[in-house]
């Protein structure tokens, strides 16, 4: 009998221990990847490309890519794509310097890091040569234009329930009005927080000085005591957990979906975040030749306004923009009159460190 | 420990073929130890001893920055509000765990296989669906607020979710079958003999208790203060989901260290002290409690 409940408990803690590590699984079903490149005419001279791959490895985040369009594409070009998800930014920047990037043909990052990422040697120069659609994206939100293919755009919006929220927000500094105690919701992460609150304060939202970051930091103190939750923050806003959400503007479209007494706070003068995620292809990778096709499929008009309907996030394809349904293009979190004063994050360097070091002290202090 | 045992015993045998069975038995468990549990723990401690790289690397320079920043009072605070839940979730997992533990072992044979195997149902689901179910339960609008609001007893619908309260709800349900199990297979081994000749002898029920059952029973106190205690001081799961992202225990700042904070070197020196933690809680299970007892782990 002991010996029974000796190893259930086993089994148990054992199955506790993997629910553990079980963040950040992937589900790439390893590299089979030379075998493709037999017998093939080649007509690409360029030398990395392995003509004819069968396979193709991306690395991005969840539920942020139509299903049809992944298969697709697989039907078309007769190959199979592994997606793996990501649960933070830093995880992609994980798996892109500190090795195992080339395990992946694409994996998907954002503008703030390519400056580093560059440098670093950690991403290949595309040929936008193989990548033709790619004329459509707009060079507005093209940073690093060569070594990236800017994908879908995310404004940071605060967003609230008229029904429940207490104040009216026309700028960042609302935020801090006691009676929001406890009902504000947020995205997580360092760097979107603090340019937030150093634009509260009139400073450069992508300050280096320790200075103006300590007191960003002190802004985010008296912020943390309204938050009821990070993450999940469009879902704390609809189930009535929360009456504020910072969140991006494809979350907000859902939000505002699913209850109509939700808003876009309409901001007088603070600028907000345009973020862009965008794929690039990592030192090393495998499959280019496959990797610029992906690349020039997800440019082609028609395909993004598809994928658009799914995702209802802002789109720096123009062409795709223009032939997206009409939902899309009425969309309140598209049709926004502040959308000029914008700000975009910036590699910020060794300053990284000095971000990180506050934010764990913000979400440890309490 | 009994691997070990052998090892040694092989050691010293005078003659050299008895080697051969030893090793044929041992061999591969050592190997295994060595490949999987002692390298990773050796390579943690040494990162732990490293600098950090700006891009979030480890820079392979000596450093006792990470041990120092341990002791900053924030996160020293951390360590001791993480030592204080896993103490609450222990002791109240005994507190729930031994009754029901005791009424299990006085069940007949065939209930009791029931009963426990009603403890252990809910672990066939995945961990982070229970830890949902317990949000949408408790969400502002969800069945206990609208139970709450809709029978008036309450006006506003309160705030359970992303709470510390909620947090330790999670850790004791997930916890607490680590607890009853041990607990019956020592209660359930106590012979009913003794109890009948303490109450024979004039003692109360309470005496018979503290005096009879308690000692007898202590070894599976101490597995299930072991069993609930390390795997909750560790956990990130509970307090991620429940907590919100606001309650952080050591578990969440050594899982923020390997992601998004990138600190590798300060989540290793954190690694290491719940790994001391541990070691020095077996230390004292295997000094107080009798090895013999020690089956249940």
């Amino acid at each position: 009998m002991k010996k029974t409940w000796t190893a259930v408990l086993l089994t148990g803690a054992l199955a506790l221990t993997l629910a553990a590590c079980g963040t950040g699984s992937s589900s790439d079903s390893g590299a089979g990847s030379a075998e493709a490149s037999a017998g093939t005419t080649s007509t690409q001279a360029e030398a990395s490309a392995d003509a004819g791959s069968t396979e193709l490895n991306i690395y991005m985040w969840q539920q942020y890519i139509s299903d049809d369009l992944i298969a697709n594409f697989e039907k078309e070009n007769n190959c199979t794509i592994n997606l793996s998800y990501m649960s933070d930014n830093a995880d992609a920047i994980n798996k892109l310097t500190a090795g195992g990037g080339d395990e992946y043909d694409l994996i998907m990052t954002c503008d703030a890091y390519m400056e580093s990422l560059i440098a670093g040697g950690y991403v290949q120069e595309i040929n936008l040569d193989n990548v033709p659609n790619s004329a459509n994206l707009n060079d507005t939100y093209w940073v690093s234009k060569g070594y990236c293919v800017p994908y879908l755009m995310n404004y940071i919006y605060v967003v609230y329930d008229s029904e429940t929220c207490p104040v009216e927000i026309t700028c960042y500094n609302d935020l801090l009005d006691p009676s929001l105690a406890g009902k504000i919701s947020t995205i997580d992460g360092a760097r979107n927080l603090f340019p937030i609150a150093l634009i509260a304060l009139g400073y450069d939202p992508n300050s280096t000085e320790e200075s103006e970051i300590a007191e960003a930091y002190e802004w985010l103190v008296q912020f943390n005591a309204n938050v009821v939750a990070y993450g999940n923050a469009e879902q704390n806003l609809t189930n009535g957990t929360a009456s504020v959400a910072i969140t991006y503007d494809g979350n907000a479209s859902w939000a505002m979906a699913e209850k109509d007494t939700i808003r876009i706070a309409d901001f007088t003068d603070d600028a907000i975040q345009l973020g862009i995620d965008l794929y690039v292809i990592p030192t090393g990778a495998k499959h280019i030749d496959l990797a610029e096709k992906f690349l020039d499929y997800i440019c082609t008009p028609e395909v993004m306004a598809a994928n658009l309907d799914e995702f209802p996030y802002s789109c720096p394809n123009d062409a795709a923009v223009e032939v997206a349904s009409d939902s899309y293009k009425s969309d309140p979190a598209r049709d926004f009159s502040y959308k000029e004063n914008v700000f975009f994050q910036e590699d910020v360097g060794e300053a990284l460190t000095i971000y990180n070091d506050y934010y764990q002290k913000l979400k440890v202090g309490e | 420990m009994n691997g070990k045992n052998i090892v040694s015993d092989g050691m010293s045998a005078p003659r050299k073929k008895n080697r051969i069975p030893v090793l044929a038995m041992a061999g591969p468990v050592s190997v295994w130890m060595v490949l999987f549990v002692a390298l990773p723990m050796l390579y943690v401690i040494y990162i732990s001893f490293m600098s950090r790289g700006v891009f979030g690397d480890v820079v392979y320079e000596f450093s006792l920055e990470s041990y120092q920043t341990i002791l900053d009072p924030t996160y020293f605070k951390v360590v001791l509000k993480s030592l204080k839940a896993a103490g609450i979730t222990t002791v109240a997992c005994l507190l729930f765990g031994y009754p029901l533990a005791y009424i299990i072992a006085r069940k007949p044979k065939e209930t009791a296989a029931k009963l426990v195997t009603l403890i252990m149902i809910p672990f066939w689901t995945n961990s982070l669906m229970r830890l949902n179910s317990w949000l949408l339960l408790f969400q502002t609008s969800g069945p206990v607020n609208n139970f709450l609001t809709g029978h008036g007893l309450v006006r506003e619908p309160i705030t359970f979710v992303y709470t510390d309260g909620l947090v330790m709800l999670g850790l004791i349900t997930n916890m607490l079958p680590f607890a009853v199990l041990p607990l019956y297979s020592t209660i359930e081994k106590l012979e009913k003999s003794l109890l009948e000749a303490s109450a024979d002898l004039g003692a109360d029920a309470v005496t018979t208790f503290t005096r009879i059952t308690l000692p007898i029973t202590f070894p599976g106190i101490f597995s299930a203060i072991i069993l609930v205690f390390i795997p909750s001081l560790g956990i990130y799961t509970v307090t991620d989901m429940l907590g919100g992202g606001k309650v952080l225990y050591i578990g969440n700042i050594i899982k923020n260290q390997f992601g998004s904070i990138r600190n590798w070197p300060l989540g290793a020196a954190l690694s290491v002290l719940l790994i001391l933690v541990t070691m020095l809680l077996i230390f004292i299970y295997t000094r107080f409690a009798k090895i013999d007892d020690m089956e249940v782990v």
